[in-house]
């Protein structure tokens, strides 16, 4: 009997594999990148963890792909479904994806990736937000995103947040250079400004000139009356460069990358719909900035859905397969080569469509695999993605959790929903007065009847849950801005993480997490303080902060220290703020 | 006028990348040799770097070019050491450079802020590599310190990585200023009984999921951010309470001298390697005019700071190293400003291990190129580490392998040594 042992255990190990490639079977792009991934080291098996728990999974994907924890009721609930893993695993990942909460996650990303969190100077940030949550709800193609962005010169009241990429920028010229290239092409060519690049062999200085020339007849403009910047174009003028190291001269056309320069139509030379003068935006009829929008996206430019492909993945596993997420070339080639080939073509042939591509990364075994490792593979694992990966939450993503731990975000959620009702059943109890009153030269009996179904108690209400997210982040907008400016890292997407002694402080001693341990009729505390058996404590705690059932270890240490103090709200409050502050807590595990 | 115009915020001071030549992601590094890091500790050698951020001008510090087209409207003047001669600008520092020593040629090849600064704090040009504040915390840094051990004072909070791959203990801990740090008082509702149960519990729940993920280097650094805290919390006098008037008026009322007062302060009870940056030498208009301000602030104040050193013998143990991330060009441009100048500028040193008096290297008569000597950021990084007793030349052993502590390229510049 002993000897089939290791066999039972293996099969109980794998049973969760099999079942979700059970889900999915065939040649998915799930299987297609595990198969890549496990190919990539030759003892793949023997680094890699096994699948996560349930709770683990839950815990991640919700943060991956809402920037939030689940609600203990969603915790409860999901370890409660008997349904197999895989396809419970996946029937959640589809919810998450469909939820309005997804949206929130996708604008906080890719303002990030895309603003690196750079002040609003001249485009408030108000307006930007909400066209990346507009974009993201639609699901908007990343292309057609970048090209908006790319374009955009602001003049357009309608779509001038678009500009905030350029504007917040103060459109220096080397500046927006250099980020296009690095933001949309993950490549920074900023060295290769005045030589060619003198440690990386494959930045050379026309690459930068040819990125330049799309944009350096745009210039900043601003209007004489309003005082508002944008950006005007002129319609000549050509880039040449010097090297620093040996004089040699160059000019260009604007040109991406190796690709073909884009040579100005015949006769476009000083052709203008509004000539540049100080009180009008320069207005050319043939105009570079618009041939960079399609330019960079173009089928041609594999740099482009490469970078998009990188910096997503990077997002769902903790670690780009270029790293760092901006510097892609020859010599710093990715970890997986034909995994990011297969990722970006991926991704453009399902016409940049992010939120099916996070769903399929969501599935691979690569995403799901416990991050619980043991030390001497770790850095093997780790380069291989055969361990999960921690991930420090983004400030929005720890602000979000901690509300939802404490239970802030529930009475926010409900005091939310009751304002929306109430001005919802105002709204219709007006609009209904007004036709009975329209109405009444006719029928002056009907009115009574009318009065009646327009009180708020005789009719449902339904608040569409898109509105009711939306009346949320108005009301915590400060709490997260107070952790953006606490926990945010001057500078772009990125997978590293450090902690500071300033951060620490705000946790251990501020105001506002104490504010929200406070107990109350409906936080986390406050139910913690109704509760009499130490076990239900240790229980709520868990389950409410760290989103699992406390180990049986846990369950004690919770009643030993329950048992140790005099005061029992006191002991609860102390479990519960250690718990937050915790590095289980910090961290997307 | 804006000085620093055409230059932007974040491209000039965030650090976030510098590509990992060595493909490792941080780990864990130990010491090459305890013993000599016990002993090193023994005698508490410090660190105090002053960050002239921005880039300052040599031709208005330390290396003066009198009558010619690009020296601009100010005279050099003698200095304590003979036949050293330095710009108008720093008349109390020039009565005591037989205390300092200038090296002024130095070319590091770049003219960027981010490049510049990684180079002279990393001493190598690229790659991911600790801060020389962070080595020389690892290094000097007694066990028990009562401080973290690389304190910086900076009116701009941005995050450095600074501690690359070493442990995240020796990580920079930035502080806003003289006030009392944001959130230093535990709150009412927290009695010290209760914060001394929690604060154990959870030290033990962080020590149970203490490298996860294989990513160690995440949970050391989350963990060291509370240990730095509570070490903080715990000198909380530090930061209170108005500095004597005397001081006040002999460093002077403005920030940087309060700076400069409150490092002097972070020395004395014990930080090891103590940085005060000193913004807005990023003079692209008006850079004499904007140098005059600058410099007269920077002037008195650090001569105070080195007088006090000095005074209470601290300053023999205590390296001290005036720096920034590049000079300024010679030529200058209409706006009366000075563009960035990697190419051939001058820093100054002084204290431990540092020969005083002294001028290695030199550029030509009219600055624009080195012409003696020509020495950069590796050369430099070996210098203040061997000025501290420690062997650049030794490696950081990190997951078994190993990396050199200073650019295997480059040496120390022996003559400065002592």
């Amino acid at each position: 009997m002993r000897r089939y042992l290791p066999i039972i255990l293996a099969l109980v190990l794998v049973g969760p594999v099999m079942d979700v490639a059970a889900e999915a079977p065939g040649n998915g792009l799930p299987q297609q990148v595990d198969k890549l991934i496990e190919a990539a080291l030759p003892n793949f098996a023997e680094h890699a963890s096994p699948l996560c728990n349930d709770a683990e999974f839950l815990r991640r994907v919700t943060l991956d792909l809402t920037a939030t924890i689940p609600s203990s009721e969603a915790t409860r609930r999901f370890l409660a479904d008997t349904t197999p893993t895989g396809t419970k695993r996946v029937r959640l990942i589809d919810r998450l994806l469909a939820s309005p909460a997804y949206a929130r996650r996708m604008q906080y990303l890719l303002d990030w990736i895309l603003m690196e969190r750079r002040s609003s100077e001249n485009v408030p940030s108000a307006g930007w937000e909400s066209y990346l949550r507009q974009a993201a709800t639609e699901n908007r193609p990343w292309d057609q995103l970048a090209h908006e962005i790319l374009v955009e010169g602001g003049g357009d009241s309608k779509t001038r947040s678009r500009a905030r990429f350029y504007l917040d920028r103060e459109f220096d010229l080397t500046v927006v250079t250099r980020d296009v290239g690095r933001i949309f092409m993950g490549k920074d060519l900023e060295c290769a400004q005045c030589h060619n690049h003198p440690v990386v062999d494959a930045y050379l200085q026309r690459h930068y000139y040819g990125l330049k020339a799309f944009l350096d007849r745009s210039y900043l403009f601003t209007d004489p009356k309003s005082k508002k910047k944008s950006l005007g174009e002129k319609a000549e003028g050509d880039v040449t460069f010097t090297s620093a190291f040996d004089d040699t001269k160059g000019k260009t056309s604007p040109r991406i990358l190796d690709l073909a320069e884009i040579i100005d139509p015949d006769g476009s030379n000083k052709q203008y719909v509004t000539k540049p003068s100080k009180s009008a935006r320069g207005v050319p009829r043939y105009s570079r900035r618009q041939q960079l929008g399609i330019a960079v996206t173009a089928e041609q430019n594999r740099a482009f859905r490469l970078n998009i492909a990188n910096r997503l993945w990077a997002a769902m596993m903790g670690r780009g397969l270029v790293e760092p997420l901006d510097l892609g070339h020859v010599d710093n080639p990715p970890s997986h080569p034909e995994l990011l080939d297969l990722l970006g073509d991926q991704l453009h042939d399902h016409g940049y469509d992010m939120k099916w591509f996070l769903g399929q990364l969501a599935r691979t075994r690569a995403y799901q695999r416990s991050s619980l490792t043991s030390e001497p593979s770790a850095k093997v694992a780790l380069k291989h993605f055969a361990v999960g990966l921690l991930k420090p939450l983004s400030p929005e993503q720890y602000a979000w959790a901690t509300m939802e731990a404490t239970g802030v975000l529930a009475s926010t959620r409900s005091s939310a929903r009751k304002k929306l009702e109430s001005e919802a059943a105002q709204a219709r109890a007006k609009k209904t007065k007004k036709t009975s009153q329209a109405g009444s030269d006719k029928k002056p009996d009907s009115d009574a009847k009318q009065d009646k179904a327009a009180t708020p108690s005789a009719v449902s209400i339904t608040i569409s849950s898109a509105a009711l997210e939306t009346a949320v982040d108005k009301a915590v907008a400060g709490h997260i801005k107070t952790f953006v400016a606490q926990f945010a890292v001057d500078g772009g997407q990125t997978t590293s993480f450090s902690a500071t002694a300033p951060q620490a402080l705000f946790l251990v001693n501020g105001a506002l997490v104490w504010d929200w341990l406070k107990p109350t009729t409906t936080n986390l505390t406050g139910r913690l303080s109704k509760l009499d058996d130490p076990t239900a404590v240790a229980e709520e705690l868990y389950i409410g902060v760290l989103n699992r059932p406390p180990t049986e270890s846990e369950r004690n240490e919770v009643m030993v220290y329950l048992a140790a103090s005099s005061d029992r709200s006191e002991a609860t409050l102390e479990l519960t703020w250690a718990l937050l502050l915790s590095a289980e807590f910090r961290f997307n595990h | 006028m804006q000085r620093d115009h055409g230059c932007h915020r974040i491209d000039h001071e965030f650090s976030r990348r510098g590509f990992l030549a060595s493909g490792a992601l941080a780990g864990v590094a130990s010491l090459s040799s305890p013993s000599l890091a016990k002993e090193l500790q023994k005698k508490q050698k410090r660190v105090l770097q002053i960050y002239l951020q921005g880039g300052v001008s040599q031709l208005e510090s330390w290396d003066p070019k009198p009558g010619t087209r690009y020296g601009g409207p100010f005279r050099p003047i003698p200095t304590s050491v003979p036949g050293m001669h330095i710009c108008e600008l720093l008349p109390h520092t020039a009565q005591r450079m037989h205390l300092m020593s200038i090296v002024r040629g130095i070319n590091l090849k770049t003219n960027s802020h981010h490049d510049g600064r990684l180079f002279m704090e990393m001493g190598r040009r690229a790659g991911k590599f600790p801060y020389v504040g962070s080595v020389a915390a690892k290094y000097l840094m007694p066990e028990n310190a009562p401080l973290p051990g690389y304190l910086h004072v900076t009116t701009r909070g941005l995050t450095d990585f600074t501690n690359a791959f070493l442990d995240a203990r020796y990580g920079q801990l930035k502080l806003a200023g003289p006030q009392v740090p944001e959130n230093l008082i535990r709150p009412k509702v927290v009695t010290a009984d209760a914060a001394r149960r929690s604060r154990t519990l959870l030290k033990r729940l962080n020590n149970r999921f203490s490298g996860r993920g294989g990513q160690k280097s995440f949970t050391d650094s989350y963990n060291a951010s509370f240990e730095m805290a509570e070490k903080l919390m715990a000198r909380r006098e530090l930061f209170e309470g108005e500095p004597a008037g005397r001081d006040l008026d002999r460093y002077g009322r403005h920030p940087f001298g309060r700076n400069c007062l409150l490092a002097r302060s972070l020395l004395e009870n014990g930080g090891t390697v103590v940085k005060v940056t000193h913004h807005g030498y990023d003079t692209h208009a008006e850079n004499f005019n904007f140098h005059l301000e600058q410099l007269g602030e920077f002037d008195k104040t650090f001569c105070m700071l080195l007088d006090d050193l000095n005074d209470s013998g601290m300053l023999e143990s205590t390296l001290v190293m005036i720096y920034s991330e590049f000079g300024r060009t010679p030529k200058i441009n209409v706006r009366y400003g000075r563009d960035h100048w990697g190419t051939a500028w001058s820093i100054a040193l002084g204290g431990q291990g540092i020969t005083p008096g002294a001028i290695v290297g030199a550029t030509n008569k009219e600055g624009t190129e080195v012409s003696q000597r020509e020495v950069d950021g590796g050369h430099l990084f070996h210098t203040y580490l061997q000025a501290l007793g420690i062997d650049s030349t030794a490696y950081h052993t990190l997951d078994g392998r190993k990396v050199p502590i200073g650019d295997p390229t480059r040496q120390p510049i022996q003559e400065l040594l002592a």
